[in-house]
C-alpha cells in the first residue's frame, strides 16, 4: 500500500506544485474563459478523486459518479428554488447524496465486477427518469433554472473556481487521510481479496458502503456547485454517462488507486480534450475515442507506464 | 380488449428485442465483454440496410446475409487485433475500450452519415385485423425474422462442432483449452458471431425505426435490461428476457403512462441484479 | 475543420472586398454541428450564412457613415447544453465578438442567456419560443419565435371550426422543454374553447415504442389528437397510430411536418395532419430588411442551397436582418445602443413583421397553421397568406 502514495514521489509532488502555481496565476489574473477552465479541470479533479475511492481503494468499478453529480445538482437546486440560501444548500446535497449512496450500497455492493458496474451505472438511467418525471418539483423535461448571482462576471468566476479547488483540495487531503488511515488499510484487503478482508475480520459490507458514501459526498458537492455555476440543470445533462466514464479514464490515465493519479489525469484530459476541440472541431469525438483506445491499449497503468518503462511491474496488478 | 392488444404488442415488441439483446448476451456471457459497441453496431447495419436499400434496392431482409457476413468479419477483426490485448485485465479495462471504440465508431458515423434521421420506406402495408386485435404487419415481419435469427444462432450453439466449442469455452475456458480447443479463436469467432446479430438486428428495425448514430444508446440500454432479465449466454434466455422486457413495458405504458415506461423498465433490471443478477434463465458465475 | 476554413475564407473574402473599411462586425454563434441536434445547427448555419454573405455582398451593414462587413464565428457545442455555454463564455471573453445568435433551442438558449446578460451582450435567440426562457428578467436577450400560445391559439380556432364543443381532446407530448411547454400552451387553448381533455401524458425522450400509449389513447376516442415532440418522435408515432387502428378527426404534430423527412418517410399517412410553425415559404411578406421579400429570400436561398427554405433556416436569416436593422437605427455597433434598438425595434421583414414585448419575445407576426394535403404543405391559416382550405 505505501507503494502507492510513494511511487515516484518527487515527480508527483513537482507536478501538484506546478498545478497550484497554475491554478493561483489563473485565479489572479485569469480572463474568464481560463475561470472557466480551470474550474472544469477541478471539478474532474472532485470526480476521479471521488472515483478512485470506490474503484481505486476498493476494486470496485463505479459507474454511479454521475447518478451521484446529478442527485447533488438537483437536491441543490430544488432547495435553492425552495428558498434555501446557496451554501446551505450545497451542505445539504453533499449529505443527503452521501447518505442515498450508503444505503444504495448496502444493496449494491453484495454484486460484483460486470454486475456491480451494469448496477451503478443503472443507478444513473433510473434518476435521471425519476427526475424527468418529476413536474413542478425537479422541473421534469424542462429542468430547473438557478439564480444568478449579482457579482461582475469576472467575480463570479472567480467564486466559483475558489469553491471547485477548495472541492478539488478537499478530496485529496480526504483520500490520502484514507490511505493512511485503519479504514483505508481495510478497504485495501478488500480490493486485494475481499473474503480474505472477511476472514480477517474486516467488517466488509460497513466499509464498501462507507466507500461509497464518501465517494458520493465529493461527487455531490460538485454536482451542487455545477448546478449554480451553470445557472441551469436539466435530467439529460446532470446524469450524463459521460460524467461516470470521464473520470475513470483520468484515474486510468493518472494511475488508479494512487493519490495523485486522479489529479494529474484530470487535468490531463480536461487540456487534451480542448485542444482537440480547438483543433478538430467535427471530428473532436473521434479523436477523443481515438485517445481513450490508445491510452487503454498502450498504457494499462496510465502514466506510471510511461516512468517506468523498463521496471518490471509484474509485482502489480494491472 | 385492450389489455388484449397491449399484451399482443407486448410480445410483438418483446421479439425485437429479443433480438436487440442476443448478440451482447452471447459476447457477454461467452467472451465476458460488455460490448458498449452494440448499440453502434446496430445503427450501422441499420444503415446498411438503408444504403443497400436505397441504390440497390434491396429489401432489408436480404440485404441482412450479406451484411451479417461483413459483420462477422468487422467483429472477428476487431476482437483479435484490438480487445485481446487486454482480455486479461480487469472488467474496467475491457469497459473502458469499448466504450472508446464505441465513442469512436459512433462519432464517424455522425461525421459520414450525420445525425439526420433516415428510415427505410417500404410500401405501406395495412394491419392485419384478427378477432379484434390489430397486427401491425411491418412489426409482425420483423418478429418473425428477429426470432428465425435467434432459434437459427441456438441451433449453430447447440447443434455444430463450432457452437460446442462456444459453449465449452464459456463454461470453463481451462478445461477447454485442455479438451484442445482453441481459446483465442473462439473468442474472436464469438465476437465475430455477436457482431454479425447486431448487424443483423439493425437491418431487421430498419424499416420499424428511423436511423440515426444517436439512437444507439437507446437499444445498448435495451440489451442490457434484456440480458440481466433473461440471463447470460443463453439464447432462450434472451427470447424470455425480450418478450417480459416488451410486455413490461408495454403495460407499464398502458397502465402507468407513458413517461414512466423507461423508469419501469430500468427499475426493473436493478431489482433482477440485485435479487437475481443470473436472470431468468441464466446460470450464476460470469461475475 | 470545415468550419475553420469557412471563418478563414469569409475573413478572406471580408479582407479582398474592403479597400479602406475598418472594424469587420464578428458574431458568435455556438451551434450543435455534431450530435443528436446536428441537423437543426446546420439549417441554422445556413441561415446565418446566407445572411452574412448577402448583406456583405451589399458592401456590408451601414453603421453611421461608414459601412462594415460581418464576419460570422462559429463554434460547434456537439448538443451538449453546458458546453455551450462555456462556449458563449469563449466568443465573448476571448474571441471578442460583438453579438451573439443564440444556440438551437429552448434549454441551450435558456442557459446560454445567462451568460451574454452577464456580459451585457446583445443576443438573438433564433429558435427559442418558450415564456420560460425569457421569463428572467434578462434584458439582453430577444427571441424571433412568437411564444407558444400563438401556435395553439390557431390550431384551436381551427379545431372548434371543425368539431363541436365538448370534443374529446388528446394531447401526447415529449417530456422536454419545448414539446412540453407547447402541449401545456395547448391544454389551455383547448379548455378555453370547451373542448374536453380526456387524454394529457408525456412519453419519455427516447421512447422506441408508442404502441401500449397508443392503445390507451384509442380507448380515449379523441376526436382531435395532438402530438408534440421532433421529426422523428412524430413519425414513428404516426406509424404506430396505424398500427394501433387509431384515427381521429383531426390530428396535429408539431414539430416535424414542416420538414420534407416527414411526408417522405411515411407517405399517404401524413395527408390530413395539421401543424404550426413560425413562417411557411409560401408567405408573402414584403419588408425594409436586406433580403426585401420572401419571394426574394427563397430565391436566394434556393441559388445558394439548391432545395427551399424551412422555418429553421429562415429564422437563422432572420436574426442578421434583425440585428443588422438595429445597429443600422442606432448609428453605432455600440452594445447597449443596439440592444435598445432592437428593444424598440418596428421592421417588416421577409419573414414577417418584427417587434418585441417587454420580455423580449417578438409578438408581432401570427405564425401560419398548414395542413398536408396530396402530400404538400398548404396554408391555412391566416386568410392572408392562405393557399387553401382545411379538409
Amino acid at each position: 500500500m505505501s507503494k502507492r502514495i510513494f511511487i515516484a514521489q518527487p515527480l508527483r509532488a513537482t507536478l501538484m506544485l506546478l498545478l497550484c502555481l497554475a491554478l493561483a496565476v489563473v485565479a489572479a489574473t485569469g480572463g474568464s474563459y481560463w475561470l472557466r477552465l480551470a474550474s472544469t479541470a477541478a471539478m474532474y479533479v472532485v470526480l476521479a478523486s471521488s472515483w478512485n475511492i470506490v474503484g481505486g481503494f476498493t476494486g470496485y468499478p463505479s459507474f454511479a459518479t454521475a447518478a451521484f453529480f446529478g442527485l447533488g445538482a438537483y437536491v441543490a437546486a430544488i432547495a435553492q428554488t425552495r428558498g434555501l440560501p446557496m451554501a446551505a444548500s450545497w451542505v445539504a446535497a453533499g449529505l443527503f447524496t452521501a447518505a442515498c449512496a450508503f444505503a444504495l450500497g448496502l444493496a449494491l455492493l453484495r454484486l460484483k465486477g460486470h454486475y456491480f458496474a451494469v448496477g451503478s451505472l443503472v443507478v444513473a438511467e433510473v434518476l435521471r427518469e425519476i427526475m424527468a418525471a418529476g413536474g413542478t418539483l425537479t422541473g421534469g423535461g424542462m429542468g430547473l433554472n438557478l439564480p444568478l448571482l449579482s457579482m461582475a462576471p469576472q467575480a463570479i468566476g472567480r467564486l466559483y473556481l475558489a469553491a471547485f479547488a477548495v472541492l478539488a483540495v478537499a478530496s485529496v487531503l480526504l483520500s490520502w487521510a484514507v490511505l493512511r488511515s485503519r479504514f483505508g488499510a481495510g478497504l485495501a484487503c478488500i480490493e486485494q481479496n475481499e473474503d480474505a478482508a472477511v476472514m480477517l475480520g474486516v467488517n466488509t459490507t460497513l466499509y464498501k458502503s462507507a466507500a461509497l458514501a464518501l465517494s458520493a459526498l465529493l461527487a455531490g458537492l460538485a454536482g451542487a456547485v455545477y448546478a449554480n455555476w451553470i445557472n441551469y440543470i436539466d435530467p439529460g445533462d446532470v446524469f450524463n454517462v459521460l460524467l461516470s466514464v470521464k473520470p475513470i479514464v483520468m484515474a486510468l490515465l493518472g494511475g488508479i488507486g494512487t493519490l495523485t493519479g486522479p489529479v494529474i489525469g484530470a487535468v490531463g484530459l480536461v487540456g487534451l480534450e480542448e485542444i482537440v476541440t480547438r483543433s478538430f472541431l467535427d471530428l473532436t469525438g473521434v479523436v477523443l475515442g481515438l485517445a481513450v483506445v490508445a491510452l487503454v491499449l498502450f498504457l494499462p497503468h496510465g502514466v506510471n507506464g510511461l516512468a517506468f518503462m523498463g521496471r518490471s511491474l509484474k509485482g502489480r496488478q494491472p | 380488449m385492450a389489455l388484449a392488444q397491449v399484451l399482443l404488442n407486448g410480445l410483438l415488441l418483446g421479439g425485437i428485442y429479443a433480438c436487440i439483446g442476443a448478440g451482447f448476451s452471447i459476447v457477454w456471457g461467452v467472451v465476458n465483454i460488455i460490448n458498449i459497441l452494440h448499440g453502434s453496431f446496430i445503427v450501422l447495419g441499420a444503415y446498411g440496410a438503408f444504403f443497400a436499400h436505397q441504390h440497390l434496392g434491396l429489401h432489408p431482409f436480404m440485404a441482412m446475409l450479406p451484411l451479417a457476413g461483413l459483420g462477422y468479419l468487422l467483429g472477428q477483426g476487431l476482437q483479435r487485433h484490438l480487445i485481446r490485448h487486454v482480455m486479461a485485465a480487469k472488467v474496467l479495462v475491457t469497459l473502458t475500450l469499448t466504450f472508446g471504440l464505441n465513442l469512436l465508431l459512433n462519432n464517424l458515423m455522425i461525421y459520414a452519415f450525420s445525425a439526420d434521421f433516415r428510415k427505410v420506406v417500404l410500401p405501406n402495408q395495412e394491419p392485419l385485423v384478427l378477432a379484434g386485435l390489430t397486427l401491425p404487419m411491418d412489426r409482425l415481419l420483423s418478429m418473425l425474422a428477429a426470432a428465425g435469427v435467434v432459434l437459427a444462432t441456438h441451433l449453430l450453439v447447440t447443434r455444430t462442432m463450432l457452437g460446442r466449442s462456444i459453449v465449452a469455452v464459456r463454461m470453463d475456458p481451462q478445461a477447454a483449452t485442455l479438451m484442445g480447443v482453441d481459446v483465442d479463436r473462439t473468442f474472436a469467432i464469438t465476437f465475430g458471431l455477436g457482431t454479425a446479430l447486431a448487424i443483423v438486428a439493425g437491418a431487421i428495425l430498419s424499416p420499424i425505426f428511423p436511423i440515426s448514430p444517436t439512437a444507439a444508446d437507446s437499444y445498448l440500454g435495451k440489451a442490457f435490461i434484456v440480458c440481466v432479465l433473461g440471463g447470460l449466454g443463453s439464447l432462450p434466455g434472451v427470447l424470455a428476457g425480450g418478450i417480459v422486457l416488451g410486455l413490461v413495458e408495454s403495460l407499464g405504458a398502458f397502465y402507468l403512462g407513458p413517461d414512466h415506461s423507461l423508469t419501469l423498465s430500468f427499475g426493473l433490471l436493478l431489482l433482477f441484479l440485485l435479487l437475481r443478477p443470473q436472470g431468468l434463465l441464466g446460470r450464476k458465475g460470469f461475475e | 475543420m470545415k468550419l475553420r476554413i469557412l471563418t478563414a475564407l469569409l475573413s478572406l473574402s471580408l479582407l479582398a472586398g474592403t479597400a479602406g473599411a475598418q472594424a469587420v462586425i464578428r458574431i458568435g454563434a455556438p451551434l450543435p454541428m455534431t450530435g443528436g441536434l446536428s441537423p437543426e445547427g446546420q439549417r441554422l448555419k445556413q441561415g446565418h450564412d446566407l445572411w452574412a454573405e448577402t448583406v456583405n455582398k451589399a458592401g456590408g451593414i451601414l453603421v453611421g457613415r461608414n459601412r462594415h462587413k460581418v464576419e460570422m464565428v462559429y463554434a460547434d457545442y456537439q448538443s451538449n447544453t453546458p458546453r455551450a455555454v462555456q462556449l458563449a463564455d469563449k466568443l465573448i471573453t476571448q474571441d471578442k465578438v460583438d453579438y451573439i445568435f443564440s444556440p438551437f433551442g429552448s434549454g441551450a438558449t435558456k442557459a446560454v442567456s445567462a451568460v451574454t446578460e452577464k456580459n451585457e451582450v446583445p443576443n438573438i435567440a433564433a429558435t427559442a419560443s418558450s415564456v420560460e426562457v425569457f421569463n428572467q428578467g434578462h434584458k439582453y436577450i430577444f427571441g424571433l419565435f412568437t411564444p407558444n400560445d400563438s401556435l395553439t391559439e390557431p390550431l384551436a380556432e381551427l379545431a372548434r371550426a371543425r368539431l363541436p364543443a365538448g370534443a374529446r381532446v388528446a394531447v401526447l407530448a415529449r417530456n422536454d422543454l419545448f414539446p412540453s411547454a407547447l402541449a401545456a400552451e395547448l391544454e389551455k387553448s383547448a379548455r378555453k374553447r370547451g373542448f374536453q381533455l380526456v387524454y394529457n401524458e408525456k412519453y419519455a425522450i427516447g421512447a422506441m415504442d408508442h404502441s401500449g400509449t397508443l392503445v390507451q389513447v384509442k380507448a380515449a376516442r379523441p376526436d382531435w389528437l395532438v402530438v408534440t415532440g421532433y421529426t422523428n418522435d412524430v413519425i414513428l408515432v404516426r406509424k404506430q397510430m396505424q398500427d394501433a387502428g387509431l384515427s381521429a378527426a383531426l390530428v396535429t404534430m408539431v414539430i416535424g411536418p414542416s420538414y420534407r423527412e416527414f411526408t417522405e418517410s411515411i407517405g399517404a399517412l401524413a395527408e390530413g395532419v395539421t401543424s404550426a410553425v413560425w413562417w411557411h415559404p409560401v408567405a408573402r411578406y414584403t419588408g425594409q430588411d436586406v433580403f426585401g421579400s420572401t419571394e426574394k429570400y427563397v430565391a436566394a436561398f434556393r441559388q445558394k442551397y439548391g432545395t427551399d427554405p424551412d422555418y429553421a433556416n429562415a429564422v437563422g436569416s432572420l436574426a442578421g436582418s434583425v440585428l443588422q436593422a438595429a445597429i443600422e437605427k442606432a448609428g453605432t455597433t455600440e452594445r447597449k445602443a443596439v440592444r435598445d434598438q432592437l428593444a424598440r425595434m418596428n421592421l417588416n421583414t421577409f419573414f414577417g413583421p418584427v417587434a418585441f414585448d417587454a420580455n423580449g419575445m417578438v409578438n408581432s407576426y401570427v405564425p401560419p397553421v398548414f395542413q398536408i394535403q396530396g402530400g404538400r404543405s398548404v396554408v391555412v391559416y391566416p386568410a392572408s397568406i392562405a393557399t387553401g382550405t382545411l379538409k
